[in-house]
């Protein structure tokens, strides 16, 4: 069971002891953990406090009258009373509805890091609280505008978006002049930054300090505050001050070494006769027209080459590697997939970069008929596949809509960045199974299957609705966000071919 | 029978006011609803007794949630072999962890509204089912047509999609 559901498990009080000594095991260890538990369990008490759900809302604060009288003097009672009233009255609403977050600095840049608290990814916000690096290389830039770099076994305090601390290891300290004044704390000094570049190394009770660039005021318990100038350093170490140069080019290197592997690993694929179109938006410069997107599937089927429509070459998961992006409500890749199959799997590499639609189109085929597949993402960023099957005679309107939802996959912690999403259906089982980062996120039959009906595209299109049926009203579906390799099999792939199309695509 | 003292009258506003955020408070560290009841029954007449030892300059809240915090103790010291409640030293870092970040919870309970709204109509059955007409889950499963396990993994469903959509409004309202 994952964190999620055992917390849910908890709240329901449906846990087993085993899965609760699990879920204290993370709570104990990771703070985003007890940060999650926290979130979810509030919304559970606030749901069970409020008996009125009927309306679908629940009821707003009210102002709570002043002309309550107390009747008794007696304690028990009045106590009591204080307890009913709880349930008859609702706080007052906070007048302030700006959204807050305490939030103070950003995670922007890692490079092999791995932290003890493993829910932080590079792209998260950070609020005060420990940082612990295992290893590998993170750049936090601070609200204020500071950036720190850390590196190896290194433990850092933020405390705000002005003062972080360091408990032990290498940092490296850059203060452009928006954030002079910015505090770095280090056990027995205070460094305050007068708009410079600094490196700090800290082992056990002893801290060392060497100024690069502009001036430092160093604090200390016992001395009167030092000045330290470009090239000076206060106390003493045995390792080498963090060095800032290459970090950039190991980024790169690790960047370009990836691409290739993908590259080498994506050229075999391309073989796979369970292919039907395999699309890895390379943008040819010699295309005179910019807007052909071909299938790289073997053998080569020139008929399954798509047409962007608006969409604009962007850069995909690497510096090199292209994406074709959606933003507009326009912008489509037009596709024509000739055949008819038993199976399907859809697989993707998708940054989405708001879920701001009612429904957002990954796959969809021109109009709804028989037998044809829509995957998208729903409103509340989970994973919706579907296929219609209308009894004979009927062409529209009726219940026969198969829909699978998975839990919600995209939210604020994975909008904006590289995801793979996959999702399979066999037409005999009725299955449907849909993956996210190659994890199964769902995994269901529709009441509605009967084995055995085919499954058909036609005329379809990546990232759009294209024709809808008539009499609908023209929805805007487009999908907010980029494309860089959408791959359609005749067939299902298992659990572990769909996990290692993610890692061997990866882009970390 | 006399009529409690304004001060007394004023702090009682105060409780009333604030019982919702100490229900939850307790909840989150009890994670039983009954239990969590009693121990907010236990905080409000610990409160009420030492009311005269409130400073209305400071904040109500944190003031109250360490009485709080002592009946979830309490609590815990009475049913201390029970594998399903909290650690000592979890409650600890959950309490802790929960001051800092009293401001987004308060903030998510509100966006939670229009959460609600927006679930469907399915969805909404479910939650009114479960929170609002407080069925069991034997009445739920007869009701829904579900297994037992269908049930419960629907409701989590219904659960992460307003924590989801909670998440994604804070988000989208912008970061200060």
């Amino acid at each position: 069971m994952n964190l999620e559901s055992l917390i849910h498990a908890k709240l329901e009080g449906e846990i087993t002891p085993e899965q609760h000594e699990q879920l204290e095991a993370l709570l104990r260890d990771d703070w985003q953990a007890r940060r999650l538990y926290l979130e979810l369990a509030d919304q559970h008490a606030r749901l069970l406090q409020q008996a009125a759900v009927n309306t679908g809302r629940l009821k707003q604060p009210s102002v709570i009258s002043r002309t309550v009288r107390w009747r008794t003097s007696a304690l028990l009672a009045s106590a009591a009373a204080i307890v009913l009233l709880a349930f008859i009255v609702w706080p007052r609403a906070a007048v302030d509805n700006e959204a807050i977050s305490n939030g103070v600095a950003m995670l922007s840049d890692t490079l092999d890091a791995e932290f003890a608290e493993n829910a932080v990814r590079s792209g998260d916000t950070i609020a005060p609280g420990i940082l612990t690096l295992n290893k590998g290389l993170a750049k936090i830039e601070f609200f204020s505008g500071a950036t720190v770099l850390i590196e190896g076994a290194t433990q850092i305090e933020v405390i705000s978006a002005w003062e972080a601390r360091c408990v032990s290891g290498r940092v490296r300290v850059h203060v452009p002049p928006a954030a002079k004044g910015f505090l770095m704390d280090a056990p027995g000094m205070k460094l305050e930054d007068l708009g410079t570049e600094f490196a700090l190394n800290v082992t056990g009770k002893d801290s060392a300090v060497h100024v690069f660039e502009g001036e430092v005021i160093a604090h200390t318990k016992e001395k009167p505050p030092a000045s330290l100038k470009e090239g000076m350093t206060l106390g003493q170490t045995d390792a080498g001050f963090l060095p800032i140069g290459d970090v950039h080019d190991l980024v790169r290197q690790r960047q370009e070494r990836r691409h290739a592997e993908w590259q080498k690993w994506s050229q075999e694929r391309c073989e796979d006769p369970r292919l039907v179109a395999y699309y890895t938006f390379k943008h040819w410069p010699d295309d005179r027209w910019d807007r052909l997107v071909k299938s790289y599937a073997i053998p080569p089927q020139k008929q399954r080459a798509g047409g962007a429509v608006g969409a604009k070459w962007t850069q995909g998961r690497w510096p090199g590697k292209d994406a074709l992006e959606f933003k507009r409500p326009g912008d489509r890749l037009r596709l024509n997939l000739d055949g008819s199959y038993t199976a399907l799997t859809l697989s993707a590499w998708v940054k989405v970069d708001s879920v701001d639609k009612k429904y957002n189109s990954l796959l969809l085929t021109d109009g709804y008929d028989n037998g044809e597949p829509h995957w998208q993402i729903y409103e509340d960023g989970s994973l919706m596949f579907s296929i219609i099957y209308r009894p004979d005679g009927i062409t529209r309107g009726g219940d026969w809509n198969q829909i699978y939802f998975s839990k919600p996959v995209f939210g604020p912690d994975s909008l904006g960045r590289w995801h793979h999403i996959a999702v399979s259906y066999d037409n005999q089982s009725g299955q449907v199974i849909q993956y996210f980062d190659g994890a199964e996120v769902s995994r269901e039959v529709s009441k509605l299957h009967q084995a055995g009906r085919p499954i058909s595209y036609g005329p379809c299109e990546l990232g759009n609705w294209g024709l809808p049926t008539q009499g609908h009203p023209f929805p805007i579906r487009n999908l907010n966000g980029a494309i860089d390799e959408f791959a359609i099999y005749a067939a299902v792939l298992s659990g572990a071919e769909i996990q290692s199309i993610f890692e061997n695509g990866n882009p970390k | 029978m006399s009529a409690p003292s304004p001060g007394t009258e004023s702090f009682i506003l105060l409780l009333t006011q604030h019982q919702e955020a100490l229900f939850r408070y307790i909840f989150s560290l009890l994670a039983n609803e009954a239990d969590a009841r009693d121990a907010l029954q236990e905080t409000s007449l610990a409160l009420y007794r030492k009311h005269g030892e409130y400073d209305p300059s400071r904040p109500f809240l944190p003031w109250a949630c360490r009485f709080a915090y002592r009946q979830v103790q309490k609590h815990r010291e009475k049913a201390a072999r029970s594998p399903l409640l909290f650690s000592e030293d979890v409650i600890d870092l959950l309490a802790r962890d929960r001051e800092r970040l009293e401001p987004e919870l308060d903030r998510r309970i509100q966006l939670l509204d229009g959460c609600l709204a927006k679930l469907t109509p399915q969805d909404k059955e479910l939650v009114t089912s479960r929170y609002g007409q407080r069925q069991g889950a034997e009445e739920m499963m007869g009701r829904f047509a579900m297994s037992r396990r269908t049930l419960f993994r629907n409701l989590e469903r219904v659960r992460q999609r307003l924590h989801a959509c909670v998440t994604r409004q804070l988000q989208s309202e912008g970061l200060s």
